[in-house]
């Protein structure tokens, strides 16, 4: 990543008046303070990123300045300008839009009538109560050429695009109404590593209007080499603003969580040479022939062996969680043949995955992977309940000495083990649902998308523990869309492309010191986008 | 903690809030109606609502796994008749008994085949055996009130006196503390909660979901059975048309108890005090000369507003309490409580 287009900008605020300027904004929540004397300083035509683990604020300080919530205190000035912002719909007329971070566009409406919808007035010409389609996407078509959106697409509806396309779209929606201050709440989350950079394009783009983006996100590595200026907010307070061309992520992570977590982002490679051992053994722990399932799985053969991690790439629907999910029993297969340490073994149930010694994490924590109204503990037990019963009564004392010992194990952060698991943060939650597959004493465990949606800090640890595993004897099974996270963690990488195995690259860290991180990114890239007949 | 903190935590504890209308509700009728305490009336009125109680005890579990089961009520009427045809048919009573339970059991495996193995929604399923069952109590007692068995041990199922209650509200009682423990005590109940808390979230977690499912319904339909067996004891009749709605009460006191309709909620007893508290309501509008007409529109409000209340409580309890989050910044709240 590089900023060759950014314009120069200050660091400090400027002598002139700044675009935006939120000094001593307080905001208390249910007896929990979530703002503490925050000040965020915003010059036009600049990338502000605000930084920030889960917890941090981000959000209470964004949803104040869209109009969403007020704050207890504080002023907010827009060109030197005292503002009392009311509503979204108030903060959008003044200039200030938001693009949130889970996708917000309407799937069976066209680009167009998305563009169009809630900002009518605006782009209704004239007195005319009618919207003139036409003549609203005539003078929105260059804007939306610009983010790679053609005239035929605008009258496409939204379902038919991707992920990143989506944003794009959102983002002409956004441009639309001719905002001073762009707000974009992680806009990475969903898009694939090739599409990130495409989005990066776009927000150079939106700089060189003259735009103001306030880039919301946890991701550091990110930031670096896009940002112009970051304010790091940690514990609801605003601790630094500060050039981030001049700063390498991990100072920038020192602020975020502190400096012991930015020693841990440094991490390196593996040590594969204590597993080389195990995983010389005769004996694969999970041997597949041979799977398919009618237009989602083709063919796939592949092997697993004790103590290894391997990683499953792929572009979004090559069919990776649906290869997971065809392990764990989840769908129906067509034909295939699964062996776990050598022994034929039908899988038809996610049950009998775990009676066979798989475990799964899934992708999609809230949806997928919490109950959420189990406490910690329950959670914990929940998918060895045997582990704490005695004569098929549950027993509670057990149940709470176990989630002790994993919460130690793990260093999950709870107030108890009677708090319900939807009260922690993504990386706590994520701790307790590996826990509870821990618990089960799996052979193979399978990791889809482990640290989607998770701080940093919590992501070196969730790191950690894959590896911790594997030097256990675990074998692994690693979804990663993140390249970083791919390789960082895998002995090997096998290849999803529509459903089949296309390819298979082993010896990951061995690669990556001799020919480099980048160059096995671009062996992985190229065997996922190849397009085979 | 504050006192607020303390109350708010006392009024989120499942169960608490119906608990509080409940004794609200009774302390306001014994003083309003001073014979409301007549112990004989209310033995001779919660006496009459035994198979209610026993259905809501199996409706709540198949509600908390995350189903409804909309059949209840004309199964317990199916039941009876069944189970009193047989007795009267010279049938030995345990043998009736195993007729009633077993009719009900049947639609139980009906009812969990179809919505677990075929797939099908669980509202329209049970719609449909509702109005089977319904239909085939008309066929059985040819459109006409049957009356009755000669058998005194099948009338005394319901009828015999222990420690000053009927054997009908013993079973009621048992089945409810059965339930309960089953719920909270047991692996299987465990799989319940957490299959009504979401199906693929539990599948996922190596739960069979199906399983659990099939169970609940069996369990919910011999229930049903079994309070048929226990309504025919009592009145030693049967009509087309018994029980009918016994549903839409057994749902209600549910809700009425906490016993959310999204599943993975709430708790049989609390689901108990529903039907107590729906039962008191009634008795004390009937002694205070309520047209029974205006008694049943007294009832509905009293269902909207406990189901209003009861979500303004849990809010009240959760904005009170700390952690609070879930209701507004879930995400970015709840680190900043591990912080302090």
């Amino acid at each position: 990543m590089q900023s060759t287009s950014a314009p120069p900008s200050g660091v400090a605020p400027t002598e002139a008046l700044p675009l935006l300027r939120m000094t001593g904004i307080y905001k208390r929540f249910q007896g929990v303070q979530a703002l503490q004397d925050v000040e965020l300083v915003v010059d036009s035509g600049e990338i502000h990123a605000l930084v920030g683990g889960n917890g941090a604020g981000k959000s209470t300080l964004l949803n104040i300045l869209s109009g969403l919530t007020k704050p207890d205190a504080g002023m907010v000035e827009l060109e030197g300008t005292e503002l009392s912002l009311e509503h979204p719909r108030h903060a959008q007329r003044l200039g200030i839009t938001t693009i949130h971070q889970e996708l917000s566009t309407i799937p069976d409406l066209t680009v167009i009538e998305n563009i169009l919808l809630g900002q009518d007035s605006a782009l209704s010409q004239g007195s005319s109560l009618l919207v003139n389609r036409r003549a609203v996407a005539k003078s929105v078509e260059p804007l939306a050429r610009e983010f790679g959106i053609s005239r035929n697409e605008l009258w496409t509806p939204v379902r038919e695009f991707g992920a990143l396309k989506k944003r794009a779209i959102e983002i002409v929606k956004a441009l639309a109404v001719e905002p001073k201050i762009l707000i974009l709440d992680e806009p990475t989350s969903g898009l694939e590593d090739h599409e990130k950079s495409l989005l990066f394009d776009h927000m150079r783009s939106l700089q060189r209007r003259g735009v103001a983006l306030i880039w919301v996100t946890h991701h550091l590595d990110e930031v670096s080499g896009l940002a112009d200026v970051a304010t790091v907010l940690r514990d609801g307070r605003s601790v630094i603003r500060t050039d981030v061309r001049k700063l390498k992520p991990r100072q920038l992570a020192g602020y975020m969580f502190g400096t012991e977590a930015a020693e841990l982002i440094d991490t390196v490679m593996p040590e594969t040479a204590g597993r080389a051992n195990m995983m010389e053994e005769e004996q694969p722990r999970l041997k597949v022939e041979h799977l398919s399932r009618a237009g989602i799985l083709r063919d796939i053969s592949f092997e697993l062996r004790a103590g290894e991690i391997l990683g499953i790439a792929g572009l979004a629907g090559a069919g990776r969680t649906e290869l997971v999910r065809a392990l764990m029993g989840m769908d129906k297969v067509d034909t295939g043949r699964v062996e776990v340490a050598g022994k034929l073994t039908r899988i038809r149930h996610p049950r009998t995955a775990y009676k066979a010694g798989l475990a799964m994490v899934p992708e999609d924590r809230k949806q997928l992977g919490i109950l959420s109204e189990f406490s910690v503990a329950k959670s914990v037990s929940v998918s060895k309940l045997s582990s704490v019963s005695r004569g098929g009564l549950l027993n509670e004392r057990l149940e709470r000495r176990l989630a002790r010992k994993y919460i130690e194990r793990l260093g999950v952060k709870t107030p108890s083990t009677r708090e319900k698991i939807r009260n922690l943060s993504g990386g706590n939650q994520q701790k307790v649902i590996i826990s509870r597959c821990l618990n089960t004493d799996p052979r193979i465990l399978i990791f889809d998308e482990p640290t989607q949606g998770i701080d940093v800090h919590a992501k070196v640890e969730v790191h950690k523990l894959i590896r911790d595993l594997a030097v256990e004897g675990t074998s692994v099974l690693l979804i990663a869309s993140e390249f970083t996270e791919l390789i960082s963690l895998s002995d090997r990488v096998i290849v999803l492309n529509r459903g089949s195995l296309v390819g298979e690259i082993d010896n990951i860290p061995q690669r990556v010191r001799d020919e480099g991180f980048d160059s096995v990114k671009s062996a992985i890239i190229d065997r996922s986008s190849r397009v085979e007949q | 903690m504050s006192s607020r903190a303390r109350v708010a935590r006392v009024l989120g504890i499942d169960g608490v809030p119906i608990l509080i209308a409940f004794v609200a509700v009774a302390v306001y009728f014994s003083l309003a109606v001073p014979s409301f305490f007549d112990a004989d009336a209310l033995r001779f009125y919660l006496n009459e609502e035994v198979p209610v109680f026993i259905i809501t005890a199996g409706l709540a579990f198949v509600i908390i796994a995350g189903g409804i089961d909309l059949s209840v009520g004309a199964v317990l009427g199916l039941s009876a008749g069944t189970s009193l045809l047989a007795s009267m048919n010279g049938f030995s009573t345990p043998l009736a008994t195993l007729v009633g339970l077993g009719t009900g059991f049947a639609f139980g495996v009906i009812n969990g085949f179809i919505i677990v193995k075929l797939r099908l929604n669980d509202f329209i399923v049970t719609l449909g055996s509702l109005n089977v069952a319904a239909g085939l109590l008309v066929v059985l007692t040819d459109h006409v009130q049957i009356v009755g068995t000669q058998d005194g041990s099948y009338l005394a199922i319901a009828n015999t006196s222990v420690l000053g209650v009927t054997s009908a509200m013993l079973i009621a009682v048992a089945t409810v503390a059965v339930l309960q423990l089953v719920l909270v005590k047991t692996i299987l109940g465990r799989k319940v909660m957490a299959t009504g808390l979401g199906q693929t979230p539990a599948l996922i977690a190596g739960i069979d979901v199906g399983r659990v499912k099939y169970f609940a319904y069996i369990l919910s339909g011999t229930l049903a059975g079994l309070g048929g067996v226990v309504l025919a004891s009592r009145l030693n009749s049967v009509q087309p048309g018994l029980a009918g709605g016994y549903e839409l009460a057994a749902i209600a006191a549910a809700v009425l108890g906490g016993v959310s309709l999204a599943g993975g909620r709430g708790g049989i007893w609390q689901a108990a005090l529903g039907v107590l508290l729906l039962v008191t309501l009634k008795q004390g509008f009937r002694l205070m000369g309520v047209d029974p007409l205006v008694f049943s529109i007294i009832t509905g409000l009293c269902i909207l507003a406990g189901v209003i209340l009861d979500r303004g409580v849990r809010r009240l309890a959760l904005s009170l309490a700390a952690p609070a989050p879930a209701v507004t910044d879930n995400r970015e709240l709840a680190p900043a409580m591990e912080a302090k």
